[in-house]
């Protein structure tokens, strides 16, 4: 029985980790780079301890140095939260080695399905359908990959054989732009993952990306928490989830529910995790890949369960049996998540960096914010664009947009772009309305010019706001040129001049 | 002092008379304005009727964001909209095009070499950011020029990366 947890993560993570670490009544240990001296999670942390410099691979990704802070503060388990280590069978190996409880699943699960032929094996074994390819077959070289393909058919995917996120994928149309696409894989791949492998697979067309979340005992007890439609992705990265799907229906969420309860159970496997599927406009699914960890968009389906994933981890961890049984879960109502990243949705979705000078959280019924940052922090280019993430809770799912349109007009963030209008847009979308949108919508169907759902337009109001804007600007340049006229200093005139215009 | 706001083609004339009264196309309206703790969030109150928006300063306009749409807005006094009428208007798609840098990051890869010629919507630089690569085009014809970073460089944003001829 744990009475420490050292928190291996960053962000609005770390931050959640700790949430329920003080909820519990555990101590909870912190770890940061320098670029996050000043970070949310550090400051909530009963202990917190410097890794190093900020890019990941000096601070976050040292497993050696984790590890010998958790020796150092009497840590007795490690929550690797996600990204970073918390897909490494080595690392929790290495917990178990040193004896500390690593809050996951066992390193030979996390083995099998981190290893994409032995997760394909095993889980056709247990008889769930996989989507063609490559995955499995070992690190094919260019050549082999180009011969192979025609067999498989186009379009298809090229996919980081360590990957995830999207990084070191591409789509691929037909033969002939395949060896420059293989090339840009390879090599994005080979920065993020330090591992430029990749494998082919079968783009199944007008797919929805729906994945049951479930959370396993050491007493072998498995169940499966209903799903997540996750089908709303640019760039292979998930923008905004939502329990339950629009698309599911009571019969596919027990099949699909009790098939992952398959697949965990025939990897042994412990703690939260997530089973991927890609499932055709006929309800048909494939398996994915089964994600050995908590999941960025676990809060929708805690506001869904009522079910509060972290502690359920924290006490499986523990050895304890889970508060529920299959029965016991309920979906209730609908829930959806907005990820607020630092893009600029009107300049290609860039990166957007720069300090947090105003923020402004939305609250009220129904509504969760998860975040790591306040105004004063820095978001820097070192990590992942997502700054926060904005979940909502509604009787149905036509509540839940609403009060999401709501959220996201009082969330004020000043310092960076967000992609908070982004949001905005889609949820005045009407295929976002009626849940008719599949992984390609937001990339081929969806524009920030849309404006479907009646919105409001006010171009006077605009020019009106901008010309003040302008015109403030402008006698404030020229009363500061104009020298003498007043008795005090132009500085303090500037001060004052401030101060009454706030 | 009067101003013409121009939003994708629409003019609208704006004569702001004092803090609290302007006439926008010849009527009178009563305005309260304010910067919402003194930043780009700005509280309008015209006639009854609150208004809140983001008013970002942009390269030659302004960006105005509200309810997540995005009004683009020239604003002009009459002098200048005169001048520009003079000079004509529009931007040539000659002279020296500068690449800079949308973000700080590293330079993963640049595709082309000096003298090459490259058509519009070419890949010009491979910047990384935020785990992500992201491309950086070429917005017109023309021949690379003087490349003044390469592969493993951290720049700064703005930093000018190359030149388009």
């Amino acid at each position: 029985m744990f009475k420490k947890v050292l928190i291996a993560n960053r962000g609005e993570i770390a931050v959640r980790i700790l949430r329920a670490c003080r909820e519990a009544g555990i101590e909870s240990v912190a770890v940061y780079s320098e670029a996050d001296r000043q970070a949310l999670h550090v400051r909530y942390a009963d202990e917190a301890f410097l890794l190093g410099p900020a890019p990941s691979r000096d601070s976050y990704l040292r497993a050696d140095k984790i590890l010998e802070i958790a020796r150092k503060s009497g840590a007795d388990a490690i929550h690797p939260g996600y990204g970073f280590l918390a897909e490494r069978e080595d690392f929790a190996q290495a917990c178990a080695d040193e004896g500390i409880t690593f809050i996951g699943p066992k390193p030979s699960a996390i083995a099998a399905m981190g290893d994409k032929m032995t997760a394909r094996n095993t889980v056709i074994a247990a008889g769930v359908p996989v989507v063609p390819g490559t995955e499995g077959e070992g690190s094919l070289s260019d050549s082999e990959l180009l011969a192979i393909a025609p067999q498989i058919g186009f379009p298809l995917l090229i996919k980081a054989t360590a990957g995830g996120g999207g990084k070191g994928m591409r789509e691929v149309k037909d033969l002939e732009e395949m060896p420059l696409l293989l090339q840009s894989a390879r090599r994005e791949a080979e920065s993020a993952f330090g591992d430029g492998n990749v494998y082919l697979e079968k783009l199944v067309l007008g797919a929805r990306h729906i994945e049951i979340q479930v959370l396993a005992d050491t007493h072998g007890n498995v169940i499966y928490l209903g799903e997540r439609e996750c089908s709303l992705q640019r760039r292979h990265q998930k923008l905004l989830e939502e329990a339950p799907s629009p698309f599911v229906d009571e019969d596919l969420r027990r099949k699909m529910g009790e098939v992952a309860v398959k697949a965990a159970q025939a990897v042994d496997y412990v703690n939260a995790g997530t089973i991927e599927f890609l499932v055709d406009k006929d309800k048909n699914y494939f398996f994915l890949e089964m994600n050995t960890r908590l999941q960025v968009e676990h809060p929708v389906t805690e506001m869904a369960t009522g079910i509060d994933i972290v502690k359920e981890q924290l006490r499986i961890a523990r050895g304890r049996q889970l508060s529920y049984s299959q029965e016991d879960v309920q979906l209730k109502g609908a829930a959806i998540e907005c990820r607020i990243n630092a893009e600029d949705p009107y300049n290609g979705f860039l990166p957007s960096t720069g300090r947090i000078a105003h923020s402004l959280l939305p609250t009220g019924p129904g509504i969760r914010v998860d975040t790591g940052v306040y105004p004063g922090f820095e978001i820097t280019p070192y990590y992942d664009p997502m700054i926060a993430k904005l979940i909502v809770w509604g009787e149905t799912r036509a509540q839940a947009i609403l009060r999401m349109r709501r959220a996201l007009e009082e969330y004020k963030i000043v310092g960076v772009r967000t992609n908070i209008p982004f949001h905005q847009t889609m949820m005045d979308s009407h295929r976002f309305m009626g849940g008719q949108y599949d992984t390609r919508f937001v990339e081929e169907r969806f524009s920030m010019l849309d404006s479907e759902e009646g919105r409001e337009v006010r171009p006077d109001i605009a020019a009106i706001l901008a010309t003040l804007v302008a015109h403030q600007r402008t006698q404030r340049s020229a009363q500061i040129v104009r020298r003498g006229e007043r008795d005090t200093s132009n500085w303090k005139w500037v001060g004052r001049w401030e101060r009454m215009h706030r | 002092m009067k101003y013409i706001a121009t939003i994708e083609g629409k003019e609208f004339t704006i004569e702001v008379l004092d803090e609290n009264h302007i006439i926008v196309d010849g009527q009178a309206l009563e305005v309260d304005f304010v910067s919402v703790s003194g930043q780009p969030v700005y509280s309008l109150i015209v006639d009854g009727k609150s208004y809140e928006a983001y008013v970002y300063p942009a390269e030659d306009e302004w960006e105005v964001l509200r309810r997540g749409h995005m009004y683009p807005v020239k604003v002009e006094d009459e002098r200048e909209k005169r001048l520009r009428a003079a000079a004509g208007g529009g931007v040539a798609e000659t002279g020296e095009y500068h690449l800079k840098a949308p973000m700080p990051g590293l330079v993963v890869a640049i595709p082309v070499e000096e003298g090459q010629a490259i058509a519009k919507g070419e890949v010009l630089l491979i910047l990384e950011s935020m785990k992500m690569q992201n491309e950086l085009k070429s917005p017109r014809d023309g021949t690379v020029s003087r490349i003044r970073v390469k592969p493993g460089d951290s720049v700064e944003q703005r930093a000018t990366l190359l030149s388009v001829l």
